[in-house]
């Protein structure tokens, strides 16, 4: 009589809890409504909605993606070692103001958003219905 | 009056923007040439100049929104408050509750004034160390790193340039001389060498598609031959040999450009990065990256 070889039950990806992810995408989800309703508005020029592993774009110009999205970039390296050298703590938001536009930027979790708008906008307004 | 005058002056216009407003706790003016003047006698550490070198970066990447005029971080200690004044740019850091409207007046006012007395008093030696080979400019925007290669043509075009930035910034009338100056110099300059200068290198953005093998060479790109074509024909070369491909982040890498090779991947506005390439600049399949043709020197 062949003798039963008991195998070792393995852990299956469908037993995993996924839960944490979920929250991540509910959040974006969120995140991407409320920026949505913000591009709305007049004079916001698009946003940058950036996560670990994703990132969702909407700017009016879709010839300026890659620029902004440096520049959005640049300025949070920028603001991170400004905050290192002068002990800043943890950042609220970074407003950077061109001769033409202007950018709020802020972190929210994990996600780094990056609002484009004209000079002229009330930014603030923007971070209170982000935050 | 020297550079030591120069930078003494601003010093003390620092001292005082402290004293008017004690709610900024160090401040610095970041000439153009990259030097640091110190508001008092604190000392520069290598953390505030690594942030400062930095701050150029973004500076030169503002030129999208038109350059960097003001920069406001604001963090749970406290704010750092970064303006621009005339070319120059003044670095403070702030209590939480900074009045910066009253911050924004004063600095406004002051640095100004202080920067239109000194170039009255001497208008050729305002600069604490006027950049080689460019003529003395009194205030300027950050010069922005060379991303292309073609040094010579950039030289035409920033020489042509400059006489527009001294008119931008209401320089006083004893700065005429100068400019004058300039003008010949531009001229002479742009008399002897090409003919043609390119004014803007075509960019475009296109679709990132990774591709691997073992004869695969990572520092070579493919792209449409129709792409190529085009950008050889506007810049009037032979052909595009290189490229420079700036990424979603930020990072930038100059690779050797040849057609793409397969069919299947033709006139689909894509971009065939070698996977190791990829891997460096963090790239992922589908990404956008801006792509610029490098004019070859001849």
């Amino acid at each position: 009589m062949p003798i039963k070889k008991k195998v070792p039950q393995v852990e299956t990806a469908e037993q995993i809890d996924w839960s944490p992810k979920a929250e991540v995408k509910e959040q974006i989800t969120d995140l991407r409504t409320v920026l949505d309703k913000i591009k709305t508005r007049k004079g916001v020029i698009g946003y940058i909605l950036r996560a670990s592993t994703s990132a969702a774009v909407d700017i009016k110009d879709p010839s300026k993606i890659i620029d902004y999205a440096a520049l959005s970039a640049s300025a949070l390296e920028s603001t991170e070692s400004l905050s290192e050298a002068f002990e800043l703590g943890k950042l609220n938001n970074i407003v950077v103001e061109g001769r033409d536009l202007k950018i709020l930027l802020l972190t929210i979790g994990e996600h780094r958003i990056s609002v484009f708008m004209e000079k002229n906008m009330d930014h603030n307004s923007i971070y209170k219905e982000l935050t | 009056m020297n550079e030591e005058l120069y930078a003494t002056a601003l010093k003390n216009a620092l001292v005082e923007i402290k004293n008017v407003c004690p709610s900024v706790k160090k401040a610095f003016i970041l000439l153009d040439n990259s030097t640091i003047v110190a508001g008092d006698e604190q000392a520069v550490d290598p953390s505030v100049k690594r942030a400062i070198n930095s701050l150029q970066s973004l500076a030169e990447k503002a030129v999208t929104v038109g350059g960097l005029n003001d920069l406001l971080i604001d963090g749970d200690k406290g704010k750092v408050y970064v303006s621009q004044v005339n070319g120059m740019y003044s670095v403070m850091t702030l209590s939480k509750g900074a009045d910066l409207p009253f911050l924004r007046t004063v600095t406004g006012i002051i640095l100004p004034t202080i920067l239109k007395v000194l170039n009255s008093m001497s208008p050729e030696t305002t600069l604490p160390t006027p950049l080689k080979s460019a003529p003395i400019v009194p205030r300027k925007q950050f010069r922005p790193a060379p991303s292309k290669p073609p040094v010579k043509e950039e030289a035409v075009e920033e020489t042509v340039e400059k006489p527009e930035k001294i008119e931008e910034i209401e320089a006083p009338k004893s700065l005429e001389i100068p400019k004058a100056k300039i003008e010949t110099e531009t001229k002479a300059e742009t008399e002897v060498e090409f003919p043609k200068p390119v004014t803007d290198l075509p960019s475009q953005q296109l679709i990132v598609d990774k591709f691997g093998g073992l004869m695969v060479r990572a520092d070579t790109v493919q792209l449409d031959l129709e792409i190529l074509e085009r950008w050889s024909s506007l810049l009037n070369v032979k052909e595009i040999r290189e490229v420079d491909i700036a990424t979603f982040n930020g990072k930038a890498i100059r690779c050797k450009a040849k057609a793409i090779s397969d069919e299947k991947f033709e006139e689909r506005g894509l971009i065939r990065i070698p996977e190791k390439t990829c891997e460096a600049l963090q790239l992922k399949r589908g990404e956008l990256v801006r792509v610029k043709p490098v004019v070859p020197e001849e």
